[in-house]
């Protein structure tokens, strides 16, 4: 186990290493030269030099770069051009906003789509196996703005049972948090939905197929106990993968909804900097995300691994 | 098994009505896209404006029209050009000796790292707005996904017997991998480029939704709904009729997809 944590570690950092080769070289090399982007295509080349060696342009990449990550371990993002503020503060205080859509919306969709691959698994090849999947896929494909516009125009136009915009801290008050991240978190599980209840299914069906199963019958065991004890407890590797790659990627998604519903999260934050080409913040909070995804998925390799004995034992050779 | 694959045929179907209105913005556009009729805004759908107008007095339909050619040139072109270089950088990774397959596949890794859209709007922030450079972005975006296909399916194949045997009679690495390899994939590759169209779909609608896409006075899903958002509270008709056609869209590449899986492959896949 600790073979395979330790080879596991080494290549997240290493992903790590190029996440942030690929965001300075993205952010900071690609626009061209700051300096003219600053000064304008005529000014004369003494102001150039001048302000390119005080931001430091004249070194070579490397260098920069290097400097660059050194400040970046020592969680110095340096300051918000649009805001005034420190990026990592601004990060901070955005980030339970994110956080707990992300939950919600995985724990929604944790169990929307067990119960129905549970559903489908069961009645394989039957009618309602068809229409479960057809309907998660149709549900999945929907583009997440347009539901959340139809949401809004039916929940909080029509029917008033959320609040149209604007984001309730839970300090404030827990039920009004809950109402105002409701509908953004059922969006974005309605599109992990296909995924995850197809990932279910197969491993529930791949289980259910198999011969321990058949003991369990023979031994006169109940058909929920056999479902629940065995069937389940081995075709849950597959979707725990699954679930964790997910939240990681809905971590960087929520964007979308967050705009649709005027909350204040990472997501907005990162439209900002990107409208407002906010260097810094830009580069902090791509930086964040990515790190959030790599650790994310880490954890999860982890846990599968606590979960599989094959891999826990093998140090993942068997992979 | 004998199942009928619907997947397939609606897949198609719904396609065929995204083609079919795209070759309709080239032989028939009613109104110009930013032809105003500020006295005529929020018209429900009549004779005059089949889909009714926004709130600008532009013809809806004209507009999804001209947005259908946007999403289907940016989303295949954008998922081709991925799609080369994804399929190129796997390939040299699983044929290079182990220190550069490292490198490869973890840089390839680092670009997985970065969720949904969020290299698109990365990028789009260091490139500029705009239709070019949103096709760029989002092929950025598709390049990873297809690295793991031919990575991963390489490594499978190699030991194959077929390959082995061409191998063996002094196929060269590159004739072994287009000629051999390549049609072996082909499975896969058609399900994988199927629902990539759809997503990129969906990318390019989400940067024109959020502004970073297509620009105003242009035409496109996205960018007609991020309009109609201003009004969806007391004007809710305007935001139904592009939500629809780009969710037909979406769906159609993702059931094609999907539909091609099990027509090829039997139904094993759902096994």
């Amino acid at each position: 186990m600790l073979k395979y944590a330790l080879k596991r570690l080494l290549s997240s950092l290493a992903v790590i290493f190029f996440v942030t080769l690929i965001t300075f070289f993205v952010i900071s090399v690609i626009p061209g030269d700051q300096a003219i982007l600053a000064l304008g295509l005529d000014a004369t080349q003494e102001s150039l030099d001048t302000l390119r060696s005080s931001l430091g342009l004249d070194r070579p990449f490397v260098v920069r770069y290097f400097e660059w990550l050194v400040d970046a371990i020592k969680l110095n993002f340096g300051y918000s051009a649009v805001y005034g503020e420190s990026v990592v503060k601004l990060i901070a205080s955005r980030l339970p906003v994110t956080f707990s859509l992300t939950v919600f919306s995985i724990l929604i969709a944790s169990i929307f789509s067990s119960l129905l691959g549970l559903i489908a698994a069961l009645n394989k090849g039957k009618v309602s196996d068809g229409i479960i999947r057809t309907s998660v896929l149709v549900i999945s494909s929907l583009p997440s703005f347009w539901v959340s516009l139809i949401a809004l125009i039916v929940f909080c136009g029509k029917l008033n049972l959320f609040p149209v915009n604007g984001y309730i801290a839970p300090n404030e008050s827990f039920f009004g948090f809950l109402r105002s991240i409701t509908l953004a978190s059922f969006i974005l599980a309605f599109g992990e939905l296909a995924l995850m209840t197809r990932m279910f299914r197969s491993s529930l069906v791949r289980s259910l197929a198999d011969d321990y199963m058949i003991s369990c019958d023979v031994k006169g065991l109940k058909r929920s106990r056999a479902l629940l004890h065995y069937a389940a407890r081995s075709a849950i590797i597959a979707p725990i993968t699954l679930i964790g790659n997910q939240a990681a990627k809905l971590f960087g998604g929520t964007v979308i909804v967050e705009t649709v519903f005027s909350l204040p999260g990472i997501g907005r934050l990162l439209l900002v900097s990107v409208e407002q080409h906010d260097i810094a913040l830009l580069e902090g909070v791509v930086l964040f995300i990515t790190l959030m995804v790599v650790l994310m998925n880490f954890l999860t390799d982890m846990s599968v691994a606590l979960a599989d004995p094959l891999i826990r034992l093998s140090g993942g050779e068997a992979k | 098994m004998k199942k009928r694959n619907y997947s397939l045929y609606v897949g198609l179907f719904l396609i065929s009505i995204i083609v079919l209105l795209f070759v309709l913005s080239f032989i028939y556009l009613p109104y110009s896209v930013d032809e105003m009729d500020i006295k005529n805004r929020f018209a429900p759908p009549n004779g005059e404006h089949l889909l009714g107008t926004d709130h600008f007095g532009r013809d809806i339909f004209s507009r999804i029209l001209v947005s259908t050619r946007s999403a289907l040139l940016v989303s295949v072109s954008s998922v081709l050009i991925g799609a080369t270089f994804g399929l190129i950088l796997g390939a040299i990774a699983a044929l290079s000796p182990i220190a550069i397959e490292t490198i490869i596949m973890r840089f390839v890794d680092a670009l997985m790292a970065f969720p949904g859209i969020l290299s698109a709007m990365m990028l789009s922030a260091v490139l500029g707005k705009g239709v070019i450079n949103a096709s760029i972005a989002i092929s950025f975006f598709m390049v990873p996904v297809f690295a793991r296909l031919s990575y991963s399916m390489i490594l499978e194949n190699r030991k194959k017997g077929y390959v082995k045997a061409a191998r063996s009679y002094g196929a060269s690495t590159v004739r072994l991998v287009v000629f051999h390899m390549l049609p072996d994939m082909f499975t896969r590759l058609i399900t994988q480029l199927s629902a990539s169209i759809g997503t990129a779909i969906l990318t390019e609608s989400s940067l024109s939704f959020l502004g970073l896409g297509i620009q105003p006075p242009g035409a496109s899903l996205g960018l007609m709904l991020s309009e109609a958002k201003g009004y969806v509270l007391t004007k809710p008709y305007q935001a139904l009729c592009p939500g629809i056609v780009l969710s037909i869209a979406v769906l159609g590449f993702c059931m094609l997809g999907d539909g091609i899986n099990s027509y090829l492959q039997g139904d094993i896949s759902y096994e």
